[in-house]
């Protein structure tokens, strides 16, 4: 072999070695040279950096049609930036279980409930919640600023705390913790022949199914539910089982409830705002679906519980996945009487009556279940209570409605509680007005729609998705109606794993979604596209929508992203190329 | 809604045998078996015993199976994906609304009367044999694809691209039949297709009788193809999925063939009796 064929030779061989073999290479020639090893150990961690390959977790259409489309829409761009991505859908209930409880995801695409007041955010965001599961920080998000302005809105009140928020919002979108992406508008649809006063409540809520007028001797209200997890589980507190449903409001009383974005008192007949308390007056001979009375202690009880379902007992607090926002506002319970108690509070007027729609829970049944569950066969994770575990079934609460019956993914039945307060004459609030309520589980729009229209069912309790609304033709006895929506699509990031904790990076992947264009193609234009998680009222001027996104503006137009832009966008980031692809240090 | 679209299925389904088995089957073989049905009932009992045994499983862990699954599954959705892409998509691009209504009828009438009528076709055969396969066929394909539905978990197209699917979706075109299919399937079952291992079967034992019934082979395979095609063209499985049901088709018709008759229940019970019988002799 000549000297040039061995030359020639040794490139092709140089060429077809790895860029992992080429700079272990120069790291032994490093070694020879220098004999340095520090420099080797610097030269070969270069070696670390390698394609980003992430994973978008969300739901299969049947669970949800929009958040698959927006999903796959996200994995294009990300591919069209050079990213490796791949798609799981996992059931509602492991979907929840994954982003929630084992925040066992890269980024996910969903559905956030959201809130009528911006001080869901302090549960969603607050780095105190880091840690814990439930719709309590899932993004593992921490952010010091974001903290300070959290806490100073729920401190304050009035114009204060206007400014807070808007301060507040202001830095959540320059951080982006989660991409907003659109509000989604709720249709449902109901028979106007057979009841009437569909308008008095939220449907997602227990006043949109009280206080119907029945029309001739209706004895049932037949609702029509696209998702089967209600007839599956019916625990307060369990994250992954419980969605924008009526059914915990229905069959749990709490102290007071919202109509039309304000509170009322409910099961409190008065509450009185003295600078840091809550002096909160029950209603008397109430009493819980098994006949025992409901007083001041259950309601103590039930914020103990919310705030540690070991009630002490375990070496940390084991706090729920649902409420412990709500349940952290409230400082302390001083019991007074059967009927009176006084909440003391840290936090303002606004937020400290948001704590009283936690739903009431009976001591006699749940103080049973503040301790380890056990599982046979199954590892159970510390602090993991029978209260969160049980799928409390048959339920023992206090609401308007008691539970019937329930066959899994086919029914829940719900019967009148003929003891309830809003029954008695002296009280003016609406009453269940049927016997009973049968929310029957039906997996698709297309069909709940047919059975409103055949009627077979009076209303359907979930939201109506979006592709089936231009198709529904107008017949009597049959009204579409629109409600005020709070929940959001939004991209979730994992801000444990690198580099979705970079906000740079976050900006970045913000810039590559194309809010506008999603709503018209996804959601047929039944949604608004929003730079900001809260309701219109909160929303501040320069976070409005403006045609585009005020702070991440997409990088290109109608859907088609500039991948030139986007790229750069990724460089001036702080982030590499090479081969193509984008490079991370893993 | 359930009861109305099942009892529809009934009557639709009895209307084709009534006039599918005269014309396949003929009034001889109906006359003939009316004299002989015990002695066939009896020779053919472990089969159907069989079948009974395995339908009670299917039904008993069908909801039990997603636990289950949790634990030993595969999420295979996105390999499918990958593999094939947006290959059942080209069914779309042939859409018309007649073919979407003969599909969704096929899906839900034509294999619904497929699986039923080889059944009463077989059982009038003097030999008993086929008779046994088909019933031994049928539960090898619900346990080995139950097995897989335990092991793969994905979703099919209507899942993953439901824009696209919209004009041919069976369930956004005739609703109702969610009651149904619902009743005995859950989302994650995809692979193999279940829908087309069982039509496959049916139209391999269509082929394997063409001497006695030569009308019905044509026909089960025009149905055969029909269902196979109509759990792609209406968004249900991936093309991955009907491939594999192909494949588990055939080996279940191969595996009946050589389990069928292998040992005969009635002989071993024979020589138990008379093993026993020798050794309390001994033994006295």
């Amino acid at each position: 072999m000549s000297e040039r064929e061995a030359a020639s030779s040794e490139t092709a061989a140089e060429r077809a070695t790895s860029r992992r073999a080429v700079l272990a290479g120069a790291a032994g020639l490093t070694v020879a040279t220098s004999g340095c090893v520090r420099q080797v150990r610097t030269v070969v961690n270069r070696d670390d950096v390698e394609q980003l390959s992430l994973t978008i977790t969300t739901v299969p259409a049947d669970g949800d049609r929009e958040s698959i489309q927006i999903a796959r829409e996200v994995a294009a761009v990300l591919e069209a930036v050079g990213v490796d991505v791949s798609i799981e859908m996992r059931s509602n209930e492991e979907f929840l279980r994954a982003v929630l409880i084992n925040h066992d995801f890269d980024l996910y695409v969903g559905q956030h409930p959201g809130g009528t007041d911006p001080d869901f955010l302090y549960e969603a965001l607050h780095s105190l919640y880091a840690d814990e599961s439930g719709w309590q920080n899932p993004f593992g998000f921490t952010n010091l600023r974001i903290d300070e302005l959290l806490e100073e809105q729920r401190r304050t009140g009035g114009d204060d705390r206007e400014a807070a928020v808007d301060d507040l919002l202001e830095e959540v979108a320059r951080e982006q913790p989660f991409v907003p992406i659109c509000v989604p508008e709720e249709h449902r649809m109901v028979r106007t022949d057979r009841f009437d006063g569909w308008k008095r409540g939220h449907l997602a809520t227990r006043l949109g199914y009280l206080g119907l007028e029945t029309r001739g001797d209706t004895e049932r209200l037949r609702a029509v539910h696209l998702d089967a997890r209600p007839s599956q589980n019916i625990n307060p507190l369990t994250a992954e089982y419980r969605d924008h449903d009526p059914v915990i409001d229905l069959l749990y009383d709490s102290l007071a409830t919202e109509r039309d974005g304000e509170l009322e008192p409910w099961l409190a007949e008065s509450v009185e705002w003295d600078d840091g308390t809550l002096q909160v007056r029950l209603r008397e001979d109430c009493s819980f679906h098994d006949g025992e009375r409901l007083t001041a202690a259950d309601v103590d009880f039930t914020y103990r519980l919310l705030q540690d379902t070991e009630l002490g007992s375990g070496e940390s607090p084991s706090p729920p996945p649902q409420y412990r926002g709500l349940a952290a506002a409230v400082e302390e319970v001083n019991v007074q009487g059967d009927h009176e108690l006084e909440l003391a509070v840290e936090t303002g007027e606004a937020v400290a009556e948001r704590a009283l729609t936690v739903p009431v829970l009976p001591e006699h049944v749940w103080s049973e279940r503040a301790i380890q569950a056990d599982v046979p066969g199954v590892r159970v994770a510390q602090g993991a209570t029978e209260a969160i575990t049980t799928d409390n079934v048959p339920p023992i609460g206090s609401g308007p409605f008691r539970f019937g019956s329930r066959t899994e993914r086919e029914h829940l039945t719900l019967e009148r509680y003929e003891d309830h307060f809003t029954l008695r004459d002296d009280v003016d609030l609406p009453a269940p007005t049927v016997e009973e309520l049968r929310i029957q589980i039906d997996p698709r729009s297309t069909s709940a729609i047919q059975l409103v229209s055949t009627d077979d069912a009076d209303v359907t309790s979930s939201t109506l998705e979006t592709y089936v609304l231009d198709d529904i033709e107008a017949e009597d006895d049959v009204a579409v109606l629109e409600s005020a929506s709070w929940t959001f699509y939004h991209v979730g990031f994992n801000a444990r794993r690198a580099p979705f904790g970079n906000p740079r990076f976050r900006r970045a992947v913000a810039g590559l979604i194309d809010k506008a264009w999603l709503v018209e193609d996804v959601f047929h234009g039944y949604a608004d596209p929003t730079a900001t998680p809260v309701t219109d009222e909160w929303t501040p001027d320069d976070l409005a929508w403006n045609g585009e996104d005020p702070v991440t503006p997409f990088l290109g137009s109608d859907g088609d992203l500039d991948v030139g832009a986007a790229r750069e966008a990724f460089e001036d980031a702080g982030f590499r190329y090479g081969d193509g692809t984008l490079r991370v240090r893993r | 809604m359930l009861t109305e679209v099942l009892t529809q299925l009934v009557v639709v389904v009895a209307l084709a045998l009534l006039i599918s088995i005269p014309l396949f089957v003929g009034r001889e073989r109906l006359l003939e078996t009316k004299a002989t049905w015990p002695t066939r009932i009896r020779v053919s009992g472990p089969a159907i015993v069989l079948l009974a045994i395995v339908l009670v499983i299917n039904r008993v862990i069908r909801w039990r199976a997603a636990a289950i699954s949790d634990e030993i599954g595969y999420h295979m959705t996105e390999t499918f994906y990958r593999f094939e892409g947006e290959f059942v998509l080209v069914f779309q691009s042939i859409a018309t609304d007649e073919l979407t209504m003969y599909f969704s009828a096929i899906y839900i009438y034509g294999y619904t009367f497929m699986l039923v009528f080889p059944v009463i076709a077989y059982f009038v055969l003097s030999d008993t044999r086929i008779f046994r396969q088909l019933l031994t066929a049928y539960s090898l394909n619900y346990v080995i694809g139950l097995s897989l539905y335990l092991l793969v978990i994905a979703y099919g197209p209507r899942n993953v691209m439901p824009e696209v699917l919209e004009v041919t979706m069976l369930y956004d075109n005739s609703p109702e039949y969610q009651h149904l299919t619902r009743e005995v399937n859950q989302n994650t079952n995809v692979f193999p297709s279940l829908h087309t291992s069982l039509a496959a079967t049916v139209a391999m034992f269509a082929y394997t009788t063409r001497s006695s019934y030569p009308n019905w082979f044509p026909v089960a395979v025009v149905l055969a193809i029909s269902v196979a095609i109509s759990t792609m063209y209406l968004g249900i499985h991936w093309g991955v999925d009907v491939a594999a049901g192909l494949v588990l088709a055939t080996t279940c018709v191969v595996l009946s063939d050589r389990l069928v008759g292998r040992w005969s229940l009635t002989e071993l019970y024979e020589s138990a009796r008379h093993r026993l019988a020798e050794r309390r002799r001994n033994g006295e």
